[in-house]
């Protein structure tokens, strides 16, 4: 009994300072069962969403909270006054088998403060997830944090027994890295990154030559950044993520609104609205790794930031208004893909059911596409359905402006007579 | 052209009634179990008797005449709890019939973009059910979830746990539907079959234990400052809270 408590006392602590680690993707990996308990789901499966609307996939949770380190915004920093703790492996081994096999999680994230050399904590981590690959044969999805600073060596090991390995990048710039986190160098975070990008591109073509060669993270590598604790402009961190998934081939750059959880001189005051830049933020990742944008063209020197009040594509179509209105009869799936309101998904099936026959406006929302700004941007069979000419310079505020609710069609008019008849006006004249 | 059908209500049963008029390219006024509460003035219904051999055969055709992506459709769709899944069904086989194989692909075709829809919905609930599903341990040694899921989604759902879970014996009970999987271990088989339900199984001292960690964990992991319950209702509906344990107290 009394064992339970401490390892409820245990994971209390160390869930909470697990808990600030954004990445919780399961997806990117088919590891099958072979006779044992678990797979990885390609498409990754979400257990549960939390108060605060994040999705619980993966058992996120440090293997202890004691850290040599002492940088500026994280709870688990030497100086703060917290309770320290940590398990051992089979502790963290039993625990990840007991929520799997009730289908509480997807698998394990395992993360932990740094405990005498970031040797000495890889190789704990290592054990950890040995113990669970091994002993209990568990085929699930586990997503491991790599130490900066850690041996080439138990890199490469971490890769071999992880899905997916992760070194957070934490700053976007070596200045704010130097000033925010001075134990850690900007080398010390990179080197291990570009070893781990470089060992999964052998992984990948060893494996073209044989199937029998182990994977190494076959789902790949994240990162994460702190934004909004340092002063980068917007520009500065799309392209740093650009270049991240250009260069060493990330599967995901996580975006983390910074949240003050620590008094220092260092760190800014709660920035304006940080979720809503996050927002915006992980919405242009999206347009990059997806929708064939670059980086240059979302943001420049003339405007650094995103737009707070506009998502980014529907800025850059706003900007670029002579390329459209375009036909979604004729354009091309990379033309559709840059409309407002159209995703890949509608995008796929606009081009599958336009061979069956032309498409008209109509057949749009069924296909997905979100009209409500879609329509100011396309035509179909020559047709627009904007309530205001294209490139008119109403367009933004069309498009900022607050989406009325939809009443069913009934008109209410005010008692005041004045007030019926210019309502009417408008209605008649279609200008608000 | 029209008319109205009945069929016993099994799926070897709507398999004999498709079989049947599909071929001969009739569309019907309504399919049901029930004859219509409103008959049609100038037919009478017309009540179809399940024969296998038939539903075979037309099970074999339809594997012939679809592509994978819209079999794989058909197959969400016909697991739907939608009173009007029979029809949409059979709308859209009889344009297979007509157009072949593009029949899948015409998305915007009126008889397409509904049946479409309904296999989107019952698919997304099916995965949505791949994390929501909870198990406990029982001191008969096997483990054991119940949901309640708007459509019949165990079917869809059964292949990934039998994988997952392969060395242990677990059951997933649809008590809206009354209908279960269990799965054995030892002969690595599950069966689909019709179930009661009985009350709530005897559980072990550690699911106690690991259900109050899970409580406890799922707790401290929200972050105050970024609270959004609104969002968090979206993605976890309040119907089916009453199965997850760290929404129950």
């Amino acid at each position: 009994m009394a064992a339970t408590i401490d390892l409820m006392d245990k994971l209390k602590t160390l869930a909470e300072g697990a808990k600030y680690d954004v990445s919780c993707a399961s997806s990117g990996s088919h590891r099958r069962n072979r006779d044992g308990i678990g797979n990885a789901a390609s498409c990754g499966i979400c257990h549960s969403w939390t108060a605060d609307g994040r999705c619980v996939s993966l058992l996120k949770i440090l293997m202890t909270n004691c850290c040599v380190y002492d940088c500026a915004y994280c709870v688990n920093r030497r100086s703060n006054d917290i309770p320290r703790t940590g398990l051992t492996p089979a502790e963290v081994a039993e625990l990840t088998i007991g929520f799997y096999r009730r289908n509480y999680i997807e698998g394990l994230f395992l993360s932990s403060g740094v405990v005498g050399s970031p040797d000495r904590t890889m190789e704990l981590l290592i054990a950890a997830v040995r113990t669970l690959r091994h002993a209990y044969r568990f085929n699930g999805y586990i997503h491991l944090k790599v130490v900066p600073g850690a041996d080439p060596l138990l890199v490469q090991q971490a890769g071999l027994v992880a899905d997916r390995v992760s070194v957070n990048l934490e700053l976007p710039t070596r200045k704010s890295l130097a000033l925010l986190a001075p134990d850690k160098s900007r080398e010390a975070v990179v080197e291990p990154m570009r070893q781990i990008s470089s060992l999964i591109v052998a992984n990948r073509a060893e494996r073209k030559e044989s199937r029998k060669v182990s994977h190494f993270a076959p789902a790949g590598q994240s990162t994460q950044l702190i934004v909004g604790a340092s002063g980068e402009s917007d520009r500065q961190i799309v392209t740093l993520s650009e270049q991240l998934y250009g260069k060493m081939d990330l599967k995901r750059v996580y975006y983390s609104a910074y949240i003050p959880v620590n008094d220092d001189r260092r760190l800014p005051a709660r920035p304006l609205s940080p979720l809503r830049r996050e927002h915006r933020l992980y919405q242009a990742d999206w347009l990059l790794r997806y929708y064939g944008f670059s980086a240059h063209e979302l943001l420049d020197e003339q405007c650094p930031n995103l737009e707070s009040d506009l998502d980014p594509k529907t800025g850059w179509a706003l900007r670029h208004q002579e390329l459209f209105p375009v036909e979604v009869n004729r354009a091309e799936y990379g033309v559709l893909l840059r409309v407002p309101g159209v995703g890949v998904r509608s995008a796929q099936r606009i081009v599958a059911a336009r061979r069956q026959g032309s498409l008209r406006l109509d057949d749009l929302p069924l296909l997905g596409v979100v009209m409500k700004r879609a329509r100011y941007f396309l035509t179909a069979r020559g047709r627009y359905a904007g309530d205001c000419s294209p490139g008119s310079t109403m367009l933004r505020s069309r498009l900022i402006a607050a989406p009325a609710k939809r009443d069913h069609g009934q008109l209410s008019l005010p008692f005041a007579r004045e007030l019926a008849v210019e309502a009417i006006a408008t209605v008649i004249s279609g200008e608000f | 052209m029209g008319g109205d059908y009945c069929y016993d209500g099994s799926d070897v049963g709507l398999l004999t009634l498709l079989a049947d008029i599909i071929p001969r390219r009739v569309e019907p006024r309504s399919i049901g179990v029930e004859q219509p509460q409103q008959k049609d003035l100038f037919t009478a219904p017309v009540t179809v008797t399940t024969d296998p051999e038939l539903a075979e055969r037309f099970r074999v055709e339809l594997f012939r005449r679809l592509t994978p992506l819209s079999l794989e459709q058909l197959r969400r769709a016909w697991y739907a709890d939608h009173p009007g899944r029979e029809l949409m069904i059979c709308r859209f086989l009889l344009l297979v019939w007509r157009e072949g194989g593009r029949a899948g692909t015409m998305l915007a075709n009126p008889h397409v973009a509904p049946f479409w829809k309904l296999a989107q919905q019952v698919g997304r609930e099916a995965h949505r059910y791949l994390g929501f599903v909870r198990f406990r341990e029982t001191t008969s040694g096997y483990y054991y979830a119940s949901l309640a899921p708007d459509h019949r989604v165990l079917s869809l759902i059964a292949g990934h746990f039998a994988d997952r879970f392969r060395d242990q014996h677990w059951v997933i009970h649809d008590l809206r539907h009354g209908e279960g999987i269990v799965y054995d271990c030892t002969r690595r088989r599950w069966l689909l079959l019709p179930m009661l339900a009985e009350g709530d199984p005897e559980l072990t001292p550690a699911e106690e234990t690991f259900q109050r960690l899970w409580r406890k964990y799922f707790a401290v992991l929200a972050i105050g400052e970024r609270e959004n319950l609104s969002l968090q209702q979206g993605k976890v509906p309040l119907k089916v809270r009453p199965w997850l344990m760290e929404f129950s107290e």
